[in-house]
């Protein structure tokens, strides 16, 4: 009596199996059969768009192989005693300009080559620069930030004034044109449309102008605001720490006053080209001028428009 | 007693049979192909998964988006963020049905139609393409070949780019089934 029991109950068990092996998966059921891919830890990649925000440098480099051409220029003050209609709003004159280029010699690591005008009586800039990625920000924020250090040298191939000691341009030999910057620049992409840079600078020129600082430090903020696919608002701005007897004696000899450079503009990707259109009150566009050196004013109106055009070149085969 | 026996032995042959009828791919290849005048393109992805139910037929293929590599980082990038925008679109994926008979007890070349749903860009377009699947040695290897019409999936293109993306990319899949273990 008990076998039979068994082996009824083995048949509709036996039965019951045969039933599920035979019957069909419903899509469902068959996606659940699917290993789900791994979210895995992938790098956070376009951060920025661009090597640059406005004034200031982004954590961006370019990939191996890549040439990156780019124009910079600021015009004159649009508004203010130097601007308005009579200087066509600043059109009419050109405060710096700046013709660069990049190269990825890896992923991580870009090296540039640059020549600028030049802001201030420091003029006829060349400069060499080397940018390297240390850390990329992961999707799983594992590494919750990127990290990528800037490094520069600008020579300013100015003649120098023999005159007048206290000038900022009483070179005296080679050593005293070199003025070196030094950033460490943190990102994060908060969202594919929000993007962020904190970057502590340090700037030290070999020679400046009588009492201005050789050494200074500075703290930038920049961010990215994406509104369409292909259109995004830019910000940067630079706090320079200086001394205050030495900036109190200097505003008063040049009957000047220093301002913090703020940017804002406009970033437009065509794929491949990379159009800002900005305004800013720094006159000049290198690191070691627009931090240490900026003497226009927003609230005066001495803001100007200005422009970037980046072109990025691949010769990855 | 014997008759038990017989019924364990039919158990087990049938867990086994079942066991073949899910078949696997953890490595497929997926790759598309954009020519122009001015510029080719080309993107190639070897970590696509799909699974085959061959009792009915159904498939299922899944790729990650921003599995694709290309030649030029700089397309990889605009790929996933301009085109693609893979933040929000991360898996590319096709659900459908094989139409026609596949014996996995017999190997031999079996030329089969597939269709379904391609959802690329998050918009699912039906398809209906021919495949090649061979059946030797206990694996099933597939391969496709169709041509997807860009803009059939709302992915715009500038029109600075246009000269330089076809409007119908070719798309190539290749994967090796294994029965699931």
């Amino acid at each position: 009596m008990k076998t039979k029991i068994i082996k009824s109950r083995l048949l509709v068990f036996s039965a019951l199996l045969l039933l599920t092996g035979q019957a069909a998966f419903s899509q469902e059921e068959l996606e659940k059969e699917l290993a789900v891919p791994a979210a895995g830890r992938e790098k956070v990649s376009a951060t920025f768009k661009s090597t640059k925000l406005i004034n200031g440098h982004t954590n961006e480099t370019l990939f191996k192989n890549e040439l990156d051409f780019k124009v910079d220029h600021r015009f004159g003050d649009i508004a203010g005693s130097n601007g308005g209609i009579r200087k066509f709003f600043g059109l009419d004159n050109s405060t710096d300009v700046r013709i660069g280029f990049e190269y990825g010699l890896t992923d991580n690591l870009t090296i540039g080559l640059a020549r600028a005008k030049g802001a201030t009586a420091v003029q006829q800039l060349y400069e060499g620069s080397i940018k390297y990625r240390l850390l990329q920000q992961t999707t799983d924020n594992h590494i919750p930030f990127a990290v990528t250090l800037f490094g520069s040298n600008t020579i300013a191939a100015v003649t120098a004034n023999k005159d007048d000691a206290s000038s900022p341009i009483a070179y005296n030999g080679f050593k005293d044109r070199q003025n070196w910057v030094a950033q460490i620049i943190l990102a994060r992409k908060f969202s594919s449309n929000l993007s962020f840079t904190l970057t502590p600078s340090y700037v030290h020129r070999n020679f400046t102008a009588f009492r201005d600082q050789n050494d200074m430090f500075a703290i930038g903020v920049g961010g990215r605001f994406k509104f369409t696919r292909r259109m995004a608002l830019v910000v940067d701005y630079f706090l320079p720490f200086r001394d205050k007897s030495d900036k109190a004696y200097l505003e008063q000899v040049t009957a000047t006053k220093f301002y913090n450079p703020l940017g804002v503009g406009l970033e437009m990707e065509t794929g491949g080209h990379v159009f800002h259109l900005n305004f800013t009150n720094a006159t000049g566009i290198q690191e070691m001028q627009f931090i240490p050196q900026t003497t226009s004013s927003w609230l005066k109106g001495q803001y100007r428009w200005g422009f970037s055009i980046s072109r990025r070149f691949s010769f990855a085969h | 007693m014997k008759n038990t026996c017989l019924f364990m032995l039919f158990i087990l042959l049938s867990c086994s049979v079942n066991a073949q009828q899910i078949l696997i791919c953890n490595n497929a290849k997926a790759s598309f192909f954009s020519s122009t005048v001015m510029e080719d393109i080309e993107g190639k992805s070897a970590a696509g998964g799909s699974v085959i139910d061959t009792k009915s037929g159904n498939i299922i293929f899944k790729v990650k988006n921003t599995s694709f590599q290309f030649k030029k980082k700089l397309m990889q990038e605009h790929f996933n963020e301009n085109y693609m925008e893979s933040d929000k679109y991360p898996v590319s994926e096709f659900k459908g049905t094989i139409k026609g008979p596949v014996n996995m007890d017999v190997d031999g070349t079996y030329k089969v139609s597939i269709e379904g749903n391609l959802n690329i860009h998050g918009i699912s377009k039906a398809y209906k393409t021919q495949a090649d699947l061979v059946v030797g040695k206990g694996m099933l290897n597939a391969n496709a070949v169709f041509k997807v019409k860009i803009a059939d999936h709302g992915i715009e293109i500038p029109t600075l780019v246009f000269k330089n993306i076809a409007e119908y990319v070719e798309v190539r899949i290749q994967a090796t089934y294994l029965p699931k273990k």
